[in-house]
């Protein structure tokens, strides 16, 4: 009977929840549909660290724009992958207007690299802001430092000459491709990590010309601009030839866009009110002066024209990225498809198969006292194969391909460690140092596995607090009281040093990201 | 001559200012804390200050980032000397011996040598790059992708001395390092390699996370598999710290490795963590106990951290004097130089003399500061070595999670961190030193790119038809060489 009466209770309870829980979600919801935009601050996600020049630009309009409207914008720095780190932020949030993705020109060599039209159809290509003219600088102490003579050597010496810059494929290298194609040159590429490292090798004279903004050549004399990609000179590099005045029309419109995006399928009301705020800061006087400088030319392009312009860039960029070999067709032949798709899955498990076996066939023989040592190698010869495997389906784009350099470790790594493996067998007797207690470290492997599981669920401050707790009292610590305070004294740490000091977006779990 | 000793007065005479003063002490304090917190290199230290900065005068913004890269090199020593988890890739090198010491209970010796060799490589480092940095700048724009490359064979081939008798492992760890390091996009050819279609592969594994994986998880993996986790890393009590002596014999080795950090950092992409390789391979060699390396010798931990820090001072050379940036945290000082509209480059010196005269000072008084909190902070990071081990654990965990998220804000990081530590763990019960696996993952960069830009300029010879290339190709071999050789007498 009382049973009964306690089942009666607690339903009754869990009833009276549910609809607190049901009007609460209801109140919530509604008040999200009718709140105007925007209701909380708005995130800038930029894809390079701070300091670079769309970190830069990001940061200032945030600054300008906070005289428009009364919002607080938050530049979140999230670099990787030449911009898909960023995007996938971006994409994997809500569509309602508060994660603006900043982005350029180069974004769209990384997409269609490797995403192809799936990455530029899930933006929403709200606005450009600024067009950087693209130029050709020179070294102005060398001799050949004129664009006339550099294009009268290279015809002479096709294929001789060595341009430098930044990152293959990108913006630069595809401008580069585009003169040689329009003044029927043939020259080299050579590529480095970044623009300052392309120009330190230009002012080494280990090159003829570099390709980048005019920005770039500003502060050292020896920077000359021979060239540049814009219908008219600009002002703040008045004896700079164009390419028309040069003769050679068709070259006047290559520049580095800056603007910004955001998820597809965003509200259009919300892209409106982007657009009056757009007019705005680009119509401001702070911001003209801040870009002026460099040879910038600020420029308002809304989504419509904005968008037609990136599937014109990504066609361009698709077919100089294909020309240039770093776009490639599926490869044919038997070992490309031994190197790739369902043939390689099947490879990778047949090898770990034979690892695995190998390992125990030891372990049940009379060499058991060495069967880690031989697991450890087997690792390495397994990656090893796999990883050489993998290297037949690289293209052949350069003087020395892409699989060269990783073949050359492979090609060491596997007699390094034959040898390894035939030393152990002769010196069976040599045991490794290990302690007697394998399974504390396995289990806590465990927890840190589940504390990470967890982290995605219930976000960072929760799953660590329980983490700590349970590392704690695993290790045997008893002081209750303590345990609180050390764990809630972590928690506080992170929060005041990482998240609102250092701005390190700790992740809140899928069911607070969802609820608020 | 004359206008550089009126300038540097004259910037000498501006940051004794209260302001500025206090502006070097909070950079020092926060650089410190960066570099001592794993996952936060002095880059991002730099980096993530740089929006702090955009409502200061370009002078004050400078000289407080400025200080905090050079604190932050020093501070990625503390934690590899406490716990063995290097703030930094460059304090690896510091973790080597100064871990050790902190086992054998002697944390102070490896703070206090540590904190005074990062000291006099900085103001070393800095002295050469106020009277020396226009024919240093001029002579590291000379240098080809073939020297680069060799330069990269030269770090190396330290390996050699770094295995020991153990050289077969050591040589595998290197070689499965610079195996990883290709992993992602190509930087030349722009093909994506071995990423198997993830996207967080494109950009590689970040070596942050592999950092503190590779040491300070597998550390603590270690230790819970000793079962002795109940007791302190080193008893609560006095503690010994080096006397002037100590230090004084510690002279040649800190000078040395000051300069040849200064000339390395010089170097766009060599950096910090190569200085230190090759410095730590040269005090051994020309010490009289290379047997203590690796197992607690003052000498290494001065040889890695002269070289460290001096490596700043060097960096900034082709910063401020060709506006191209020697190191990471440089590249982003250029951003904060636009920001304030500045143009990084020699013209800076002419339009802007009040500036980099005020930030050339600075350097100077930076490294005094750092030796004065360094010294009343050393005594406090040495109470982290008192905490028992039940609870010390746990801390490191979580501060290796958090540390390894801030590198790109990335869960995939994260799991890489734990994925290192396991396989560290490994790799250690089994004799194999995990230090190659670091300096392959840096090396492989500069050795790969180098490599095959040289040949695309000069051709399969340009290696050995360049004096400087071959030169260093030839020692780098002679170097590799030796202690093979040196460990098969000893058998």
């Amino acid at each position: 009977m009382k049973q009964i009466v306690a089942d009666k209770k607690m339903s009754r309870t869990l009833k009276v929840l549910g609809l607190i829980l049901i009007i609460f979600g209801f109140l919530l919801l509604t008040s999200k549909a009718h709140a105007a935009f925007p209701e909380k601050p708005i995130k800038i996600v930029v894809y390079t660290g701070p300091g670079g020049l769309i970190d830069i630009s990001a940061r200032k309009f945030a600054g300008i724009a906070s005289k428009y409207v009364d919002v607080n914008f938050v530049v979140e720095n999230k670099p990787g992958a030449g911009g898909i780190v960023a995007l996938k932020k971006v994409i994997q949030a809500p569509a309602d207007g508060y994660n603006l993705y900043a982005c350029t020109k180069s974004n769209i060599a990384k997409f269609v690299q490797v995403g192809g039209s799936e990455y530029i159809d899930a933006l929403n290509w709200t606005a450009m802001l600024m067009a950087d003219p693209e130029c050709v600088i020179t070294h102005g102490t060398q001799d050949l430092h004129l664009w006339p003579d550099i294009v009268a050597n290279a015809l002479q010496n096709p294929g001789e000459q060595n341009w430098v810059g930044p990152a293959a494929g990108g913006l630069d290298h595809v401008t580069a491709l585009k003169i040689w194609d329009a003044y029927g040159m043939d020259a080299k590429w050579i590529p480095f990590k970044s623009g300052g490292k392309a120009l330190a090798a230009l002012l080494g004279e280990q090159g003829v010309a570099y390709v980048g903004n005019p920005r770039d050549a500003l502060g050292n004399a020896d920077l000359h601009i021979a060239a540049v990609s814009s219908p008219q000179r600009l002002s703040a590099f008045p004896d700079v030839p164009t390419f028309t005045e040069l003769g050679m029309p068709g070259l006047e419109n290559e520049y580095m866009w800056r603007g910004f995006a955001l998820k597809k399928g965003t509200p259009p009301e919300v892209v409106q009110w982007y657009d009056a705020l757009f007019k705005k800061v680009t119509a401001d006087p702070d911001w003209i002066s801040f870009w002026s400088k460099g040879g910038l030319d600020i420029k308002y392009v809304a989504e419509e024209a904005f968008t037609t312009l990136v599937h014109e860039d990504a066609k361009i960029f698709e077919y100089y990225l294909r020309k240039s070999n770093i776009l490639q067709d599926e490869a044919q032949g038997i070992l490309a498809n031994i190197a790739s798709g369902t043939s390689f899955t099947v490879l990778s498990l047949i090898l770990v198969m034979i690892w695995l076996l190998c390992s125990y066939g030891v372990y049940r023989s009379a060499y058991a006292a060495i069967v880690g040592r031989v697991i450890v190698i087997g690792f390495f010869l397994v990656v090893s194969i796999l990883f050489l495997v993998q290297s037949l389906n690289f293209p052949n784009s350069t003087a020395v391909g892409p699989a060269a350099v990783p073949r050359l470790w492979i090609y060491m790594l596997i007699p390094l460690n034959l040898l390894l493996l035939f030393k152990t067998f002769r010196n069976v007797a040599e045991v490794s140092e290990s302690g007697p207690r394998v399974d504390i470290v396995l289990n806590f492997i465990g927890f840190l596995v589940v504390y990470l599981l967890l982290m995605q669920v219930i976000g960072y401050f929760l799953s660590t607090f329980g983490f700590v707790i349970v590392g704690l009292y695993y290790l045997g610590y008893r002081k209750w009281r303590n345990i609180f305070i050390i764990s809630g004294g972590w928690i506080l740490f992170s929060y005041l040093i990482f998240y609102k000091t250092l701005y390190v977006p700790l992740p809140l779990g899928t069911i607070f990201e969802s609820l608020f | 001559m004359t206008d550089l000793f009126g300038n540097l007065i004259d910037g000498l005479t501006f940051v004794m200012g209260v302001i500025p003063i206090l502006t070097i002490t909070l950079g020092v304090i926060m650089g410190i804390v960066a570099g001592a917190t794993p996952g936060l290199s002095p880059s991002m230290g730099v980096a993530l200050l740089v929006p702090f900065t955009y409502a200061m005068s370009p002078t004050l913004a400078l000289i407080l980032l400025v200080a905090i890269y050079i604190a932050a090199n020093y501070g990625g020593s503390i934690t590899a000397v406490t716990i063995n988890a290097p703030g930094t890739p460059s304090s690896v090198v510091t973790a080597f011996d100064g871990y050790p010491l902190t086992k054998k209970g002697k944390p102070g010796m490896a703070l206090g040598v540590s904190l005074v060799a990062s000291t006099v490589g900085g103001i070393i480092g800095t002295l050469i790059l106020i009277f020396f940095s226009g024919p240093l700048a001029k002579f590291a724009l000379k240098f080809h992708p073939a020297e680069y490359f060799a330069l990269a064979i030269f770090g190396l081939t330290t390996v050699a001395s770094l295995g020991g008798k153990n050289w077969i492992k050591a040589f595998i760890a290197a070689m499965f390092g610079l195996l990883l390091n290709t992993v992602g996009i190509d930087p030349i050819s722009g093909v994506s390699r071995f990423t198997f279609g993830f996207s967080f592969l494109y950009d590689g594994f970040a070596l942050i996370p592999a950092l503190i994986g590779l040491f300070a998880l597998s550390e603590i993996f270690k230790q819970l598999e000793g079962g002795d986790f109940s007791t302190q890393q080193v008893a609560p009590g006095k503690q010994e710290w080096p006397t002037t002596s100590t230090y004084w014999k510690l002279k040649n080795t800190i000078m040395r490795s000051s300069f040849m950090g200064t000339i390395i950092g010089i170097f766009p992409g060599a950096g910090a963590t190569i200085a230190a390789f090759i410095s730590y391979d040269v005090a051994k060699r020309v010490s009289k106990h290379p047997e203590a390396f690796g197992k607690g010798s003052l000498e290494g931990v001065a040889a890695a951290e002269g070289a460290n820090s001096s490596s700043v001072g060097g960096a900034l050379i082709p910063l401020l004097t060709l506006g191209i940036p020697g190191s990471a945290s440089t590249a982003v000082l250029i951003g904060a130089l636009m920001i304030h509209d500045l143009t990084p480059g020699p013209q800076l010196f002419i339009s802007n003399p009040d500036i980099i005269y005020g930030l050339l000072a600075s350097l100077l008084i930076a490294n005094v500061i750092l030796l004065i909190l360094g010294f009343f902070g050393a005594r406090l990071w040495i109470k982290v070595t008192t905490i028992p081990k039940t609870v010390l654990f746990p801390l490191i965990f979580a501060v290796s999670i958090i540390g390894s998220f801030a590198v790109r804000n990335s869960f995939f990081d994260v799991a890489a961190c734990l994925v290192f530590g396991v396989f560290g763990w490994l790799l250690r019960r089994y004799n194999y030193p995990v230090a190659p696996i670091i300096l392959g993952m840096v090396l492989g960069n500069i050795a790969e790119t180098n490599f095959i830009r040289a040949i695309m300029m000069g051709g399969w010879t340009v290696f050995f038809t360049r004096p400087m290339s071959l030169g260093m190709l030839v020692v780098a071999a002679a170097s590799f060489a030796v202690p093979l050789i040196q460990a098969r007498k000893q058998k």
